[in-house]
């Protein structure tokens, strides 16, 4: 057998350690009060509402209407407009163009003990108002998500209405045709809309004409000449993603449907607290029991399984907890810790195959060294191929539930949900599986193989009195 | 010695077909008697869920929430013990409204404040509502169904052409028949304990999918490998029972840590009264146990069925 060095186990088994603690608690330190994460942990996954308790609604055109996709996309746009101005900024939100529905999901902000979802529901999907207003005084400014100001409730002259947004036709971005890399809004009126739009521009030119949503502003263009034609554009300081939301904004005012509510669900944030301290207390409990059985029943290979059960559970929780930035953010829900179960339980069962095998070498009569290089060689095959099928499961089921959907042609376009959760931290956990349960623990078991103060044979499994 | 001893599966088979068909035969009357109920996620439907503390009477209760509904409701009022005070005890009353109609926002809204308005001193608050159309639920199941289907036929293509030397096929088919053995086996209980299927029956389902063939999976390997020892003049049967018995203390053990895991949720989430996980927990403790059952149990002698049945065919010939 190719002896692995004897520092080997100490040097994995120590990195193994350093990286599942890491994975779990994050590494952050603090300047002042502002957290700064360095990586991310536990507490920075992104739970989902059947676990942390939160609203989920899915809203439809009302009365039956199909509605175009680009309908949707600006309803989509008035939706998340309004939840960021009524202080939900994490949130999931997704169109379906199948069914013509729109599904929200948002979790309970952290402390949150009081939050009327019913009003929220209702508030989000209630029939945007577009206005055009003169000036542009305003009550109120708050932070938006992204650190810009957010300008509420009109004042002074601006609480008269010149006109709304149902005479606007169409409302799309596109480049400026004068200055490079800039994004210009493009606006077109219908018959009634150009003659009042004429009018206005007549009345306020070189003033402020504001555009509203709502109770908030979304633009404040200065009206350089009357115009007659019936398109307008707003220029200045766009780049192609601030004028394509603000073109939606607008072209959403100008929505030709109402939303109707087609379902909604809430789980109350004490709820949802008690089922995290819940997962927390199960998760430990039964980290320490099958450590404590693993270690009695098979004592270094059970060792070596536990080390790389912390592995298996650090990069499972990587993975999920955007450690690793690469990763997209996820939202962890039920199904999702049933797929770190299974996996896990995958994981501790690749190491028992490995220990009853290398028992079963003693047996023959093989010496230290024969029996761990045989058993872990014979058991090999076996975990693979069990390891394989399961990775089959989870590629179907993203394939499936995920963005690509190969089945959208049987059962139409629809969004990731709860069994995407499931397939993804299944594969990912097959995946450290095989990193931590095949590859690490092989070179942990075969560096200790070599340690003398451990070459006993009845600490691999073999009879005592052969040791 | 009992280490050289060859534990007989294949002869006690037809005791373990009869365990098995004896369970489903219950659950199929079961099935007619009770009824397959459906989560309101899949038939659409609504329900709702408030806390309050202090002692109220029911009868008052569900006649006011009664009067304030358009739907029939039905009630049911649990003790929720973590969350009493030293004064007064805490509830959770479940509203549930008949059909499969989804009652608005204004309906919950306007329940919620008759409740807050009849008493005041109780501090009723919305744990957890649910409203969905029926339409859009259906449509999931059966896509569900379809991915496992899929999932289940690339699976034994898998198995059929990495254990070709054990004839393929035949251990493709008889590990998918042990896997509609485990599925079938959690649809029961969720039938016999009257629970109604939602997604986490899927969630369920899906991970025994994996973890019963993994299970038979190690045990075709064993197959595999003790056949080229033992050479194919060998009794297929004694084949079987010879490496079943190698590899029965590693299923235990590991359905034991399994156990042990889920067996801390289960409980935890009892302690907690977590009832989504509670209802989550207990059919996957029961889709592991028949995961490795059946894996030992089912797969393996149908396999030394089909495979003695081949011989005879081609001796016949």
């Amino acid at each position: 057998m190719k002896r692995i060095p004897k520092p080997v186990f100490f040097i994995v088994a120590i990195l193994i350690l350093l990286f599942s603690y890491t994975a779990i608690f994050g590494v952050k330190y603090y300047v002042g009060d502002i957290e700064h994460t360095v990586l991310k942990g536990i507490s920075d996954i992104r739970w989902g509402i059947d676990i942390q308790g939160g609203v989920e609604a899915t809203f439809i055109p009302a009365d039956g209407r199909d509605a175009t996709d680009e309908q949707l996309d600006s309803a989509k746009a008035i939706i998340e407009t309004r939840m960021i101005s009524s202080g939900i900024t994490d949130y999931e939100i997704y169109t379906d163009s199948g069914t013509d529905s729109i599904i929200v999901r948002f979790p309970w902000k952290a402390g949150e003990k009081d939050f009327n979802a019913e009003k929220a529901i209702s508030e989000i999907s209630s029939t945007a108002k577009l206005t055009f207003r003169p000036g542009n005084s305003y009550e109120t400014t708050e932070t938006g998500a992204n650190g810009t100001p957010v300008y509420k409730t009109p004042t002074g002259d601006t609480t008269e209405v010149l006109m709304d947004g149902s005479v606007v036709k169409k409302a799309y971005a596109s480049p400026d045709p004068e200055n490079v890399d800039q994004y210009v809004v493009n606006l077109e009126f219908d018959d009634e809309g150009t003659k009042l739009f004429a009018d206005i521009t007549k009345k306020y030119e070189k003033q402020i004409v504001s555009i509203w949503m709502d109770d908030e502003m979304l633009s404040y263009p200065t009206i350089n000449e009357q115009i007659t034609g019936g398109k307008a554009q707003i220029s200045g300081n766009f780049d192609v993603d601030s004028a394509t939301t603000l073109a939606n904004q607008i072209q959403g005012g100008a929505l030709p449907f109402t939303l109707e509510t087609k379902s909604h669900g809430e789980i109350s944030p004490t709820l949802g607290e008690n089922s995290l301290v819940a997962m927390a207390y199960a998760g430990v409990i039964a980290i320490i029991l099958i450590a404590l059985f693993m270690i009695v029943m098979y004592r270094i290979p059970g060792l070596v399984a536990v080390i790389a059960l912390f592995g298996q559970i650090g990069l499972s929780i990587a993975a999920i907890s955007r450690y690793f930035t690469v990763f997209n953010s996820f939202t962890m829900t039920l199904p999702g810790i049933a797929g770190i179960i299974l996996s896990i339980g995958m994981g501790v069962d690749a190491n028992i195959i490995t220990a009853e095998r290398i028992k079963d070498e003693f047996k023959t009569g093989k010496t230290l060294d024969g029996a761990i290089d045989r058993g872990t060689k014979n058991s090999l095959s076996a975990i693979i191929d069990g390891n394989m099928t399961v990775v089959i499961v989870s590629i179907i089921l993203l394939l499936v539930f995920g963005s690509t959907n190969i089945l959208s042609f049987l059962f139409g376009a629809s969004t990731t949900g709860t069994i995407y959760s499931f397939g993804y931290t299944l594969l990912m956990g097959v995946i450290s599986n095989f990193i931590m349960g095949v590859f690490l623990s092989r070179v942990m078991l075969k560096s200790l193989g070599g340690f003398k103060p451990v070459r006993r044979k009845w600490l691999f499994g073999g009879a005592k009195k052969n040791g | 010695m009992a280490e050289n001893k060859v534990l007989n599966f294949t002869k006690a088979s037809k005791v373990f077909f009869g365990i098995s068909l004896t369970i489903f035969l219950i659950g199929i009357i079961c099935n007619f008697i009770f009824g397959t109920q459906l989560d309101i996620q899949f038939s659409g439907g609504s329900y709702l869920s408030y806390s309050y503390v202090g002692e109220l009477d029911k009868n008052d209760l569900d006649d006011l929430i009664q009067v304030n509904t358009k739907m029939q409701v039905t009630t049911t009022v649990t003790s929720d013990v973590l969350s009493n005070t030293s004064n007064k005890s805490a509830y959770t009353i479940k509203v549930q409204f008949a059909g499969t109609k989804a009652i608005t926002t204004e309906e919950q809204k306007s329940l919620t404040e008759a409740l807050k308005k009849a008493y005041p001193d109780a501090n009723f608050k919305v744990m957890e509502s649910s409203a969905i159309e029926s339409t859009m639920g259906f449509k999931f199941l059966m896509k569900c169904l379809t991915a496992v289907a899929i999932a289940s036929a690339l699976m034994v293509l898998y198995v059929t052409i990495r254990f070709r030397r054990i004839g393929g096929l035949s251990a493709g088919v008889m590990a998918l028949v042990a896997l509609f053995h485990d599925i079938a086996m959690i649809y029961f209980m969720y039938v016999i304990f009257q629970m109604p299927i939602d997604s986490n029956f899927i969630a369920v389902v899906l991970m025994i999918l994996g973890y019963s063939l993994n299970d038979t999976i190690v045990i075709y390997d064993r197959v595999r490998e003790e056949r080229r020892k033992l050479g194919s003049k060998t009794d297929i049967g004694y084949v079987f029972n010879y490496s079943a018995t190698k590899v029965i203390k590693r299923t235990i053990c590991t359905s034991i840590t399994t156990l042990i895991a889920i067996g801390t949720v289960l409980v935890i989430s009892i302690v907690f009264n977590i009832s989504s996980v509670t209802s989550f927990a207990l059919p996957m403790m029961i889709g592991v146990v028949s995961g490795c059952y059946s894996s030992i149990c089912i797969a393996g002698p149908l396999w030394v069925i089909w495979q003695n049945h081949k011989k005879k065919l081609e001796k016949a010939r």
